[in-house]
């Protein structure tokens, strides 16, 4: 099937995590409510209700200009989510808001004297301060002028990093830091950027999610890869290669010895065909994983890629397996068969 | 408004990455499932704007949309200071058939690309429309059949809107969008006859389709052939890859733009109406710094512009990034216009795929 052309669709599938009704409901039926079924969905502007006995919440305001008035109005389009007296509207789609502690996969926008901007899909872009990088070699210093005329040597326009959100400024600009083994400049791997906010307040419904490992080494059937999950939905998928840094933990004051010399390299080792074909496979995986509106974690990765393995396995000594188109159909399949092996 | 993204915005180890996945053979693509000559999936539908005489709409799986609306106005031609008077006389009595052959006339087609994002005057809408008229007028069938009689004509407007980002080059989305916009065009039924001015039956469902189907031509008249389709391919190493995504034209070595249209004769599948070289993105691409010359991982950084460009030439064929030079081979040039072309091509797929909507 070189080309496949198909009617127009209607609307995204409801996601698949999300139950129908997962708001803790407490709703008593003699209120009457003018949007009654939680699929419905406001815009902004919209006037959800005026009956002074619900709370605003998040997504929504009360005009100020008629004194101690009660009507909610919603500011953003998405779904009206109700608990107990509490209203709240979750965006359909919202940029990643930034947070302290944040692990966060980012793309140098421009270079300046002192410090790189850095997209990190946040409203605005963020900070990353010269001061809050490791030097190659790992010494610890005072950044000089010399540093500063060879900021480029570091990153560059277009570099990939991953790194951290340190603090926020009262604009809703984040700073970020490097200053940790784990972080750095990434090569030797595919970049995958899913839309809309990654995770966040969108954390339930899919896309990245927060708070669980979000760096972690999948075992594919060419080698390891490790793939970072950026919370602000930016993915990175790499040949995994073996550190200093993976036998023992290193103290600060032996920095030196395990910041290796490749720390800032913008050149790849060689990749083995194989291992090529895993990380663009995972890649491909995740963004039917993202298509099918189901959540990306470290479980649900781990879970499909097996399972994508056995299907093509299957279609490759069965000959043809049903399922739909690319990278959708592969992930819907594998789906299915879980769900169908959690039923039984 | 904001000021231009740089139309690739990549690392050079990532460019390095996807440059060694694309010339493995087979060439692994971006989307796995996809193999070099498979198209992205694409949701259609056509008689989308009620207003038009014939609209389409196509939408990628990666979000890029496009809208086409085909308008047609009956305009008053301009008397052509013609040379031979006598010789037009002979051929007016000559027959209906070829009553309006040759006399059709380039302005009467007008074509508008918007891109959001971009200035009409922008060097990208203005190349993409210059390139669907090219390709759209280069065969004569249209302009030909605008014509009404010696004193009027049809004048065709194509509005072409994307309606997203240009996610990846557009050209190909938009020819499609074309394409099926124009097979579902149709234009008022004449009443009139010869020279009169012109009178048209109210009747839309009387109307004639601007591409009259094979089925219901009349045979004697001229075989009409279908609006053309302009099929993106792109070339790494020595793999041909269709319908490349952004990321995998930010590779590229050389991209070629092919205009098909289906062909009359059945030796081959296609024929070819208009053809051109694409600049790749890959050529703006900055050059990846090798260990060998980044003070940062090691080395030692040149003393001189001239000392790093030896240092960079002696690295090429590593790991490093280093964008594509030269343009395309002969040889790869007549191999992509073989695989579009040939009988059960790239082309003959493409054009069958978007007449497959039209039917169902």
């Amino acid at each position: 099937m070189p080309i496949s052309i198909l009617p127009p669709s209607a609307p995204l599938p409801p996601r698949r995590d999300v139950r129908p009704d997962d708001s803790d409901v407490d709703m008593s039926d003699d209120d009457d409510f003018p949007t009654h079924a939680s699929k419905s969905i406001v815009t902004p502007g919209e006037h959800i209700t005026s009956d002074p006995q619900w709370m605003r919440g998040h997504g929504t305001y009360i005009p100020s200009q008629p004194a101690n008035s009660t009507t909610i109005i919603s500011t953003v389009a998405g779904t009206l989510h109700k608990t107990n007296k509490l209203l709240s509207v979750q965006p359909l789609r919202a940029r990643y808001q930034p947070e302290i502690g944040d692990l966060v996969v980012g793309r140098i926008i421009s270079v300046g004297t002192k410090k790189w901007s850095v997209d990190i899909a946040a409203p605005m872009l963020a900070n990353l301060p010269l001061s809050s990088i490791n030097l190659p070699g790992g010494v610890l210093r005072r950044r000089t002028t010399v540093d500063e005329l060879n900021i480029r040597t570091f990153f560059q326009e277009a570099d990939l990093l991953v790194a951290e959100v340190q603090n926020l400024h009262a604009d809703g600009t984040a700073s970020l830091h490097t200053r940790s083994l784990k972080y750095g400049k990434l090569r030797n791997g595919l970049f995958t950027s899913l839309s809309g906010a990654g995770g966040g307040i969108l954390s339930r419904k899919g896309g990245v999610v927060r708070s669980r490992r979000q760096v972690f080494t999948l075992n594919t059937v060419a080698g390891e890869v490790d793939i970072v999950l950026g919370v602000n939905g930016h993915i990175f998928i790499s040949k995994h290669v073996k550190t200093a840094a993976d036998q023992k933990e290193v103290g600060i004051n032996r920095l030196d010895e395990s910041v290796t010399e490749t720390l800032y390299s913008s050149e790849n080792d060689d990749i083995e065909k194989g291992v090529m074909r895993e990380i663009t496979r995972v890649s491909t995986l995740i963004r039917g994983l993202v298509a099918c509106g189901a959540k990306v974690d470290e479980d649900m990765i781990v879970k499909v890629y097996e399972g994508a393995v056995e299907l093509e396995a299957e279609e490759r000594s069965l000959g043809g397996v049903e399922r739909g188109i690319g990278a959708k159909g592969i992930v819907e399949a594998v789906l299915e068969r879980l769900a169908l092996e959690a039923g039984d | 408004m904001a000021p231009q993204q740089p139309l690739v915005n990549l690392s050079p180890a990532e460019l390095s990455f996807l440059r060694s996945t694309l010339a493995q053979s087979p060439p692994i693509r971006l989307d796995v499932t996809k193999g070099p000559r498979d198209f992205r999936s694409m949701r259609a539908e056509y008689d989308v704007l009620p207003a038009a005489n014939g609209s389409a709409r196509i939408a990628l799986e990666d979000g890029t949309e496009a809208l086409v609306g085909v308008k047609a106005e009956v305009e008053r031609s301009r008397p052509r200071p013609t040379l031979g008077e006598q010789e037009e006389v002979a051929t007016a009595a000559g027959g209906a058939a070829d009553e309006s052959r040759g006399k059709g006339q380039n302005s009467w087609v007008e074509m508008s690309v918007e891109v959001p994002g971009f200035r009409e005057d922008d060097a990208l809408p203005v190349f993409l429309a210059s390139m669907l008229t090219e390709s759209l007028l280069a065969s004569g069938e249209l302009k030909d059949r605008l014509y009404i009689n010696t004193r009027f004509h049809w004048k065709l407007y194509v509005d072409i809107l994307l309606l997203s980002p240009p996610l990846s080059y557009p050209l190909a989305l938009l020819s499609m969008t074309t394409h099926l916009a124009l097979l579902t065009t149709h234009l008022p039924a004449l009443k009139s006859e010869k020279d009169e001015d012109p009178l048209f039956d109210d009747d839309w469902a009387a109307a004639v389709p601007l591409y009259p189907n094979r089925a219901d031509a009349n045979k004697t008249a001229p075989q009409l052939g279908k609006p053309p389709v302009i099929i993106l391919a792109m070339a790494v190493g020595s793999n041909i890859i269709f319908d490349p995504a952004k990321e995998e034209l930010a590779v590229a070595d050389a991209v070629l733009a092919v205009a098909c249209t289906n062909s009359t004769s059945s030796s081959t599948g296609a024929r070819i109406v208009s053809i051109r070289t694409i600049d790749p993105p890959s050529h703006l691409t900055p050059p990846g710094v090798p260990n060998s010359i980044n003070s940062a991982t090691g080395g030692t950084v040149p003393t001189s512009s001239a000392d790093a460009l030896t240092q960079r030439e002696l690295l090429a064929n590593s790991g490093v990034w280093t964008p594509p030079r030269g343009g395309m081979k002969r040889g790869l040039v007549s191999q992509i216009t073989k695989m579009v072309v040939e009988s059960g091509g790239v082309a003959e797929e493409v054009i069958g795929a978007l007449a497959a909507i039209e039917v169902g």
